[in-house]
């Protein structure tokens, strides 16, 4: 079979289960499994459902070369590309080539359906292939290909070119706007946000300035579903609520009188707004404000409840008491002082364990080389690691004690656990196998181990600080600390080192 | 290594790397022998697996040599294994630091948590980086409505550790329910496990917003605290030891009286990210026979609930075997590092934070043991069990949820996908399963 090529030969049709790059088995009439589906009628020209194609076609394997294949011909002059052959034979006339025009042939066209070249893929059965060649090329493309097309305002990638067009017409033009400025693009995330914000939250304040008044018997049936406060005349839109609710602030000494009328005349209006949408009742039940809730729950008791407001009694003396244990929740919490102490590994700082932070903290490898070499690795390892004690393995991350007597105990303890099996056979690479003889194996490939663990430069090695030999001693300490405490206070850690009392810095603990 | 190999420097001299190659056996090698050129992810597994069972068998040498490696891979802002990698080691030195008892040391700078704390805004933001956590609010919600209809008051009881995000889109579903909105009342234990996504303000502060934005799309509210022992400490100064103690008091309260719940009322129980944080073995609580888990799950049945939804991350991180932890944890947690490498740049600063708090999971999963080990994660199918167990009957989700599911993804990266697993609907990226939905009902069920 002739490889692929960008010509018309591209794809074979046979009745044999050939080899080569293009096989086609034909269904229907010919071999043993016709696809399940029924068979359409074939007076109409009708559209099938997608991967369920008429048993009578024949089944076309493309190869992904061929499906891929923008322009698959190319006039041997200016090798400009095209789609079709008779866009190629149109072009040729051009170059004063000899073209021909394929015509129409007069026998009945024989329907012909496509199978995706991709084994696992669905629509790879015959009996689920597509009917259209240009639907292959995009499924083909789509699932299997690369997104070579990426949105420019979302990042969304697409691997058809008319999908990618698709998209980019409609991004970005459904948007929302919250009274503080943000645009989302997507409903229910503004909806969360817009719940939060401060935009909206500062509109309503006013009307629950006073909580502790509520003792008043008539407050009871105050609805905890009222809109907020916008003037009679107001566009649908919910945005406008807050703009408008800005106005209320200078008229509210007044506001009791007029706002009782107001509200009188939009009762029924409210009440209905109570049963209907939100959007539009949030528009309709114009209510006008008043700067005490007192006022808004008379008035409400005044008017006629409908079943639901009366059924509010509860709900308000619940808010009610959920607004002051609030009041009393935020000054503990202001007493607690939340000072943002820099103990967590994100802080303002951005730093953390190994991260490249701070402008002192640079990287060992300038920025990421995944390239490492393996060998090179376990040489470097090897070399620092061998005489390790306990105490090795902490300052090694910067964390020493300033006793070294508990140290010697621990490390004579460990070297003991390590250097008794000498002679173990080791395991095989992945097992888990015991550590001890891993290590005492490493040993013999390092002959013999006893290089001497200088604390500080190979810590500093190891942490790639990046610091020179000649610094300064405690500044290297503190400069590793801060490294792996993730955003400990560099001189209080430094200070403080000696005694390592972190005590007072965790909050887990209140000492 | 004892003192003396220290005192005599010696030359190491390594001959001949070839070396490596015809001793293939030896465990840091061998890791390393299939991974000449670059480490990728296979390698570093098995290296945070080497490490792993060197700390476990105190082998501080073997620990060291596979850290020291692992740091030149790790980068919080390389690419998404790198950044894994270095929570990883962050955590394994944390871990480290405990295995070596020095009394005069309290390096706690590593056990706190993380102490970041966000704004409300911030914190919408947070939940919809990806969707990971929306998934499970738009599942819940819609399973939640259904289940509803024809409820003129509706009562939540909300565990979940995102402070009450999921609830606007739920309370502007009600504001356009075509009989009208019934009245929500919402109820949160006061007590939250220490751990992020933290915010700077109380619950009771959320609660009052959400109050204020229900006012605003007319929908009767109420929000309560169920009061315990913590009411007063505020999340971030809760430390892991109390943990349990304080997960004990809220279940002491959970009974219908000190809920306040009524017969007219359809009774949600919603618990998101929450499950994992009650512990499953019987030793950990010291007053009951059955684990803290299936305790809450007994109390919630007794209640009666109209309908129970359990979202939670589909991965077994709660065995007692760090190694085994150590590999699931390293592959699952790779799915949102992925994820948010796909959907976010490089230097992104909410992408890091949310990175960090997964590092902070990582810490606890892997670098803690015992009480302080408080992320105790299931699987869906397991979970799955043992609702069933307690006595639960699984109910499918509609169609209707599904479109929802399918929109909300849509608007995301395209590798975020669904698929249904048994009683579970799944969040998977790229084919993996991330999160999952189920929702439940109490298999002796008595319509109200």
């Amino acid at each position: 079979m002739p490889v692929d090529l960008d010509t018309s030969s591209a794809m074979t049709v046979s009745t044999a289960s050939g080899g080569g790059e293009a096989s086609v088995s034909s269904s229907g009439d010919q071999t043993t499994e016709p696809p399940q589906p029924p068979k359409q009628p074939s007076a109409k020209k009708k559209r099938n459902l997608p991967g369920t194609p008429d048993p009578d076609a024949e089944v076309i394997a493309l190869s992904p070369k061929t499906l891929m294949a923008t322009n698959r011909f190319v006039c041997e002059i200016c090798n400009k590309g095209f789609q079709r052959d008779q866009n190629l034979q149109l072009h040729r006339r051009g170059h004063n080539l000899p073209w021909k025009l394929r015509q129409r042939s007069n026998k009945e066209v024989k329907k012909r359906v496509y199978v995706c070249p991709e084994p696992s893929c669905v629509h790879h059965d015959p009996s689920r292939a597509l009917g259209d060649l240009t639907g292959i090329k995009k499924h083909f493309c789509r699932k299997h290909g690369e997104k070579k097309w990426k949105c420019d305002k979302c990042s969304k990638k697409y691997a058809v070119q008319s999908d990618w067009k698709a998209h980019s017409k409609i991004c970005g033009t459904r948007e929302y706007k919250c009274d503080c400025g943000t645009l989302f693009s997507r409903r229910d995330s503004f909806i969360t946000h817009r719940a939060f914000c401060d935009a909206l939250a500062g509109e309503s304040a006013r009307v629950q300035t006073q909580p502790n008044k509520e003792e008043d018997p008539k407050v009871q049936t105050a609805v905890a579903a009222s809109s907020p406060p916008p003037p009679p005349a107001m566009t649908a839109q919910p945005s406008s609520a807050a703009a408008v609710s800005s106005v209320l602030p200078t008229q509210s000494p007044e506001l009791p009188e007029k706002a009782t009328t107001q509200i009188l005349e939009e009762a029924p209006a409210t009440a209905a707004g109570l049963n209907g949408g939100c959007s539009s009742s949030s528009s309709s039940s114009s209510i006008g404000s008043s700067s005490s809730t007192s006022v808004f729950a008379s008035l409400f008791a005044s008017s006629s409840a409908t079943a639901s407001l009366q059924s509010q009694t509860p709900a308000f003396t619940d808010l009610v008491r959920a607004m002051s244990h609030t009041d009393h929740a935020s000054k503990l919490a202001s007493s607690a002082s939340i000072e943002p102490i820099s103990l967590c590994l994100s802080t303002t700082n951005g730093s953390s364990l190994f991260g490249a932070a701070g402008p002192e903290h640079r990287q060992y490898a300038p920025p990421p080389q995944p390239a490492i070499s393996a060998t090179a690795l376990l040489q470097k390892a090897a070399q620092m690691g061998a005489a390790a004690t306990n105490a090795s393995l902490l300052r090694g991350f910067g964390i020493v004690s300033s006793s070294s007597s508990a140290v010697q105990q621990e490390s004579s303890q460990w070297s003991r656990l390590q250097l008794e099996p000498e002679n173990s056979s080791v395991t095989a690479g992945l097992g888990l196998g015991l550590p001890s003889n891993a290590s005492s194996g490493l040993k013999e490939l390092m002959l013999g181990s006893s290089s001497m663990f200088v604390p500080k430069q190979t810590t500093l090695d190891l942490l790639g600080l990046g610091i020179g030999p000649g610094g300064n001693p405690s500044g290297r300490l503190s400069a590793l600390i801060t490294s792996i405490g993730g955003g400990l206070d560099v001189t209080a850690a430094a200070a403080s080192f000696g005694s390592v009392e972190f005590a007072s810095k965790d909050l887990g603990r209140s000492s | 290594m004892n003192a003396d190999l220290r005192g005599n420097p010696t030359q190491i001299s390594i001959q001949n790397p070839s070396l490596f190659n015809s001793i293939p056996e030896t465990s840091l090698a061998g890791a390393l022998k299939g991974c000449l050129g670059s480490l990728d992810g296979a390698c570093i597994e098995k290296l945070l697996l080497h490490c792993a069972s060197a700390l476990e068998s105190k082998d501080a040498t073997l620990a060291q040599q596979v850290m020291w490696v692992l740091n030149n891979v790790a980068s919080l802002v390389g690419d998404p294994n790198q950044r894994l990698t270095s929570w990883f080691l962050s955590a394994l030195i944390s871990r480290a630091s405990r295995d070596c008892p020095m009394p005069e040391i309290s390096f706690n700078g590593r056990n706190s948590i993380q102490r970041r704390l966000m704004t409300v805004t911030e914190l919408a933001g947070y939940v919809d980086l990806i969707p990971w956590h929306r998934f499970g609010f738009c599942v819940s919600n819609s399973a939640i409505l259904k289940a509803i209809e024809g409820y003129s008051r509706v009562h939540i009881i909300d565990f979940s550790i995102t402070y009450c995000m999921q609830w606007p889109t739920l309370v502007d579903a009600l504001a356009k329910r075509h009989e009208g909105p019934p009245l929500l009342r919402i109820t949160v234990p006061s007590y939250r496990p220490p751990v992020p996504p933290l915010l700077n303000v109380s619950t009771e502060e959320v609660g009052m917003r959400l109050a204020n934005f229900a006012k605003f799309k007319n929908v009767p509210f109420e929000f309560n605290v169920i009061v315990d022992s913590s009411s007063n400490t505020p999340c971030e100064m809760i430390s892991k030891e109390s943990h349990s103690f304080h997960l004990e008091s809220l279940l002491s309260q959970f009974n219908p009286s000190m809920l306040k719940l009524r017969d007219d009322e359809a009774l949600v129980m919603n618990c998101q990210n929450w499950l994992r944080y009650l512990p499953d073995e019987a030793e950990c609580s010291t007053i009951r026979e059955t684990s803290l888990r299936d305790a809450f799950l007994d109390l919630v049945k007794d209640l009666n609930p109209r309908i129970v939804v359990v979202v939670d991350e589909d991965a077994d991180l709660g065995t007692a075997s760090l190694t085994s932890r150590m590999a699931t944890c390293f592959n699952y947690l790779w799915i949102p590092f992925d994820a948010l490498e796909t959907s976010l740049p490089k230097d992104s600063s909410q992408r890091m934070e949310y990175e960090a708090d997964i590092g902070y999971k990582i810490e606890n999963i892997i670098g803690f043991e015992g009480f302080q080990r408080i992320e105790r994660l299931e699987s869906g199918s397991k979970l799955s069990q043992r609702m069933m167990k307690a006595g639960f009957l699984s109910i499918p989700f509609d169609e209707e949820t599904l479109g929802e599911v399918r929109s909300l993804l849509d608007e995301h990266a395209s590798g975020w996908g669904m698929k249904k697993e048994d009683e579970m609907l799944v969040l998977t990226w790229k084919g993996h399963n991330s999160v999952y939905a189920t929702a439940w009902v109490p298999n002796s069920f008595e319509d109200n």
